[in-house]
């Protein structure tokens, strides 16, 4: 009976969770052209709905509603897989981030950790899935039978695993501050100081190279060469229409937000928000409901500095983007390796 | 549950190993590969190994086989032709070969029996982060740092292939720094049984102790 129910639980946790992520994930479709209007001094979509809260489903009928036109000498199979691969690479990684502490579900006694599933390896888990996802756009480009895709396919690959090595090595320092693997227990050692002993506070380098790192691995501006429109048409995705190209554009999105929950989850303390746990007490409803709210908040700071950032910064040139990536942040995350550690060395009850 | 979750993922393997063997194309061969990958590290998951499970998929599933994909994208390898009549003699071999090999795996289940029983709990904590970690750096510190020497070998040894000319053709440059020329790579008339050769900074100078600064050159592909 207590398995039905543990099961039931998980169900509803997953079913809240994946809702929640994609509505936001939608909204930031709509943040993103709103703001970048408010940067390029212009209103962007407003029509739909009142100040256009309703343009994500017009834009997602209108994807269900195009032709589906598939490139006559395309390789097929891999064809219709790549934007599976990629979508499923992006929503997979989302079931371990802890999105809020223990709570006690309103009016009984069960306490629910606001996480999907917990283990030990958590934080490899989410690395080992990031570099699956690779496949989606690799394989989009071979399959498309498009030079442009081809080119696009190319660049993404060989930009993911130059910037692959960057992110993981910036992601060592809070290992070494944690002593552990497992996200749920890498928030909870942050939330001494009164929820805000974040690491980014002893781990600041690393911090930094994980934030330009990541932008990279999404693929985002300014490192967004393998969809760069003046060069490459769309890039990889030049032969993907309607829904399969909605997938493409999902997963974009998707790993938009788990890098960014990773960030909170490894430097800004997760779900740890200042005096939550003298206020409300560990364990209430409140206390988890303020928590949760406090990290989905830390996440949309993040999102709205990679529009920020689309809205400001020019394209890197490719063998810029190369020299960037290995001989100016790989080793600075050696660097920041090495200060972390020795701060861990002078102060060993840190 | 276990068991059913068991054949699910050994299913997996075999199968895609299978493919990776049978398909002709090599595109979807890697991809099989990659298939075989992630279910071995199902399978480390169901064995209480989640840090071997997720280095698995790391390493091999996301770093090597992407340069694999990466190799057969670049190269456009074709689809390849069925051969017939070539390599025949080696099926009766490979038959033969498997027999022995399943005629092993028999051997060892059947007289082993008692003694895997009874070693098989080996501790929950054996294939978790810590434990690897510690026996790693404690215990297996000597054959994990000669690894790491091995690796940085083969990373120096292909920095230092890439480098290198290689096979100059006569309308190759020579890049300045010492390069030792066989005479025979750049004027074939001379035969490869000659091993004579020259030390040059620049193409010019090689040319000149050469002796074919004088010879036309085809003109400049642009």
């Amino acid at each position: 009976m207590d398995t039905a129910i543990d099961i039931g639980l998980k169900l509803v946790a997953i079913t809240v969770a994946f809702t929640v992520v994609l509505l936001i994930v939608a909204y930031t479709v709509l943040a993103e052209r709103r703001v970048l209007g408010f940067i390029q001094g212009r209103l962007g979509p407003n029509r739909v709905g009142p100040g256009g809260m309703l343009q994500p489903f017009a834009d997602l009928l209108k994807f269900i509603l195009k032709e589906d036109i598939v490139p006559d000498k395309s390789t097929r199979f891999i064809y219709f897989l790549a934007p599976v691969i990629a979508t499923m690479a992006a929503l997979m990684t989302m079931i371990v981030y802890p999105f809020g502490p223990e709570t006690r579900i309103p009016f009984t006694d069960y306490s629910l950790p606001l996480t999907i599933a917990r283990f030990d390896v958590g934080l490899l888990y989410v690395l080992g899935i990031t570099s699956i996802g690779v496949y989606g756009i690799m394989l989009a480009g071979w399959s498309s039978n498009n030079k442009y895709s081809l080119m696009g396919g190319l660049r993404a690959s060989s930009q993911m695993i130059s910037y692959e090595l960057a992110l993981g090595l910036s992601l060592i320092g809070v290992i070494l501050l944690a002593g552990t693997l497992d996200l749920g227990q890498i928030v909870e050692n942050q939330s001494g100081w009164h929820g805000m002993r974040w690491f980014i506070f002893f781990h600041p380098l690393g911090f930094v190279v994980y934030l330009i790192a990541a932008i990279a691995e999404t693929n985002r501006v300014p490192f967004d060469l393998p969809e760069a429109e003046t060069e490459l048409v769309a890039g990889f995705h030049t032969e993907y229409s309607a829904m399969k190209f909605a997938l493409f554009f999902l997963a974009e999105y998707i790993n938009m937000f788990t890098v960014s929950m990773l960030a909170t989850t490894l430097f800004l303390g997760g779900w740890n928000v200042p005096f939550a746990e003298d206020i409300f007490g560990r364990g209430t409803f409140l206390f988890g409901l303020v928590s949760a709210i406090g990290f989905i908040l830390k996440v949309i700071f993040f999102l709205f500095l990679y529009i920020w950032l689309r809205g400001t910064l020019p394209r890197f040139r490719f063998d810029q983007l190369m020299n960037f990536g290995w001989k100016v942040l790989l080793p600075f995350a050696l660097f920041s390796i090495f200060l972390t550690a020795t701060l861990i060395f002078l102060f060993p009850g840190l | 549950m276990l068991v059913l979750l068991f054949i699910l993922f050994a299913g997996m393997a075999i199968g895609c190993a299978l493919a990776v063997v049978a398909q002709r194309n090599p595109l979807y061969s890697a991809i099989s590969l990659i298939g075989v990958f992630i279910s071995l590290a199902c399978l480390y998951v169901m064995l209480a190994a989640p840090f071997i499970a997720a280095v698995q998929v790391i390493v091999y599933a996301g770093a090597i086989m992407v340069l694999v994909v990466f190799v057969i994208m670049l190269l456009n390898v074709e689809e390849e032709e069925r051969r017939r009549g070539r390599l025949k003699f080696l099926l009766p071999l490979a038959i033969g070969l498997s027999a022995v090999l399943i005629a092993e795996v028999v051997f060892i289940l059947v007289s082993m029996q008692a003694p895997l029983v009874a070693s098989a709990p080996a501790g929950p904590a054996v294939g978790l982060t810590h434990s690897v970690g510690s026996a790693l750096f404690t215990q297996y510190l000597l054959p994990f740092e000669i690894t790491s020497i091995l690796i940085l070998m083969a990373i120096v040894g292909a920095m230092t292939l890439a480098r290198r000319g290689g096979l100059l053709s006569a309308t190759a440059r020579i890049v300045p720094g010492a390069a030792h020329l066989p005479l025979s790579l750049i004027d074939p008339a001379v035969g490869h049984e000659s091993t004579e050769g020259v030390e040059a900074e620049t193409t010019a100078e090689a040319e000149r102790l050469l002796g074919i600064d004088n010879v036309s050159r085809p003109p400049k592909r642009n």
